[in-house]
């Protein structure tokens, strides 16, 4: 694979939990613990309920395609020597999480919707790592 | 309640043109809407600006008071912009109309100028990944505003079992109606169905001509109170019902993704508060910006079955002459994307309809027209019903 040169996200205080998780390969969500939702994306409270009762619980990483989109032009310059780009919405098994990220890997073009993937932790500049996401093999 | 009207409006071409500067295109507008009207500069007692996109230097200058002192309102009271992405002009509309009812004044100026070609492609680009997009959650996976807009357009056709072809008639229905606009980027320029399928693929399923190309231009409208408008204006173009809803920021976790549920919501209530039914609507005009929205804002509206929105299209039903005129400026993706100035062409283009003004494109007979704008990447669904 190309190496990335990703702009990477502006991790916040309420969000670094979650990127310090990814960096150790660990994908991690909010949960409510008042009203017992999910949370994506990390905020300081519930949008739900407003309870700042949240835990962090490890997701089992593995989801569903819920779309997808294959990216040829169009992108910021830091993306353009991966083109084309697998851009795809995942629905996590959890329930209540839709992340958006890229399908990666053997059968990313081809990959269509409701099809089943799990995460995987990429180096996206330097050390830095974001999970994408690679097709499960049946 | 009291009533609105639009009694002036202007707008000049859609361009790719730098060489047209801000404050060119500002004056034309607002002494071509304020002649329009029929009245004198001085009968101005608000000006409410829509907020330009990417365009930080006026957007201060708007902001803190230029238009009045450059124009020598010497009556205005008070001058504001809003942003709310495309669907400001709606939000100043409603803005002016406070101020109308509210009997702060009886006319406001409700102008709007964006050139986005003197900016370095680069910064546009950058613009228009991160500010409708997540800067944290969507941005660093290669998301873009046409990759968004794709993502939905894949999810809706894999719902609805709509074909690329049944996708590309919508385009070819927009592009239609701005090949007989000399406004439009696109005049004397329309798509068939096979050219837009053969058009290059920028993010699947979107081709080129399925998203937009961001160019220059300007409109500026006139609102009046009812008594004004009824003493100083042959053809008011009278509001008649509003309706919002709120669908959401972020494109990926929007519950509402195909923005149906927000065009039933606000057009429904819009219609009851027009005391109207959709039936009574002449001309539909929809500004969603990518040509998924144009079919489901026809099923939300009842006016197909479920899922038909992108069929309905392709039978023909929403061109000139068809039972269901739909988008007659062609929106963004047949006009070009001015940023925030879409919607205000939208305004124009009710007004010219209405009037009987729309030249090649006239709806015979049009009384009832319902437009519905959104801003961001879809975080609301604005309807207004206007009448003649
Ligand atoms: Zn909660």
């Amino acid at each position: 694979m190309t190496e990335m040169k990703r702009p990477l996200p502006e991790v916040s205080p309420e969000s670094k939990p979650f990127w310090d998780a990814v960096q150790e390969d660990k994908l991690l969500i909010q949960h409510c613990n008042s009203c017992d939702t999910n949370i994506f994306y990390p905020r300081r409270l519930c949008p739900e309920c407003w309870s700042k009762d949240i835990s962090w619980i490890e997701a089992k990483g593995t989801g569903t395609i819920y779309s997808i989109t294959t990216t040829y032009l169009g992108t910021t310059s830091e993306f353009t020597k991966e083109l084309p780009i697998h851009v795809a919405y995942i629905e996590l098994d959890e329930g209540g999480v839709r992340m958006a990220s890229n399908i990666i890997g053997e059968g990313a073009e081809t990959a269509k919707i409701g099809d089943r993937v799990e995460v995987d932790f990429v180096k996206a500049n330097g050390d830095f790592k974001l999970p994408l996401f690679q097709l499960i093999k049946s | 309640m009291a009533k609105i009207a639009i009694i002036g409006y202007h707008e000049v071409p859609t361009q790719i043109n730098p060489e047209r500067t801000r404050w060119d295109i500002m004056e034309e507008v607002v002494t071509g809407a304020i002649r329009n009207a029929g009245i004198s500069k001085d009968d101005i007692q608000g000006v409410v600006n829509v907020a330009p996109q990417a365009q930080p230097d006026l957007i201060s200058q708007t902001a803190f008071g230029l238009i009045p002192e450059h124009f020598g309102l010497k009556n205005v009271k008070d001058n504001v912009i809003c942003n709310a992405g495309g669907a400001s002009t709606t939000n100043c509309v409603r803005m002016a109309e406070q101020w109308i009812t509210s009997g702060m004044a009886e006319v406001v100026l409700v102008p709007h100028i964006t050139v986005q070609s003197d900016i370095a492609p680069e910064d546009l680009i950058t613009f228009f990944a991160k500010a409708p997009m997540h800067q944290e959650w969507e941005f660093p996976f290669g998301m873009t505003f046409n990759g968004a807009m794709a993502l939905i357009t894949e999810r809706y056709m894999h719902e609805t079992n709509s074909t690329e072809e049944d996708m590309a008639s919508i385009t070819h229905a927009l592009r239609d109606w701005a090949s007989r606009d000399p406004l439009s980027l696109f005049f004397n320029k329309g798509k068939s169905t096979e050219d837009v399928m053969n058009a290059r693929m920028i993010s699947t399923p979107l081709k080129s001509v399925e998203c937009n190309m961001l160019a220059d231009g300007g409109g500026c409208l006139v609102i009046a109170s009812e008594e004004y408008a009824k003493k100083h204006c042959a053809k008011p173009v009278w509001k008649l019902g509003h309706g919002s809803d709120f669908l959401g920021g972020t494109p990926v976790i929007r519950e509402d993704i195909f923005w149906r549920e927000g065009y039933r919501k606000s057009c429904g209530e819009a219609l009851a508060q027009a005391n109207l039914t959709v039936d009574d609507i002449d001309i539909h005009e929809i500004y969603g910006a990518y040509p998924f929205t144009q079919a489901s804002y026809l099923e939300a509206n009842g006016i197909c079955e479920p899922g038909e929105g992108a069929r309905y299209h392709a039978a023909g039903h929403t061109k000139l002459g068809g039972k269901t005129p739909c988008t007659t400026m062609g929106d963004a993706t047949g006009r070009g994307h001015t940023g925030s100035g879409v919607s205000m062409a939208f305004y124009c283009q009710v007004a010219r309809q209405l009037r009987g003004e729309a030249g090649a494109n006239q709806v015979e007979g049009a009384e009832k027209v319902m437009m519905v704008t959104s801003g961001g990447s879809g975080m609301n669904t604005l309807a207004t019903i206007w009448g003649n």
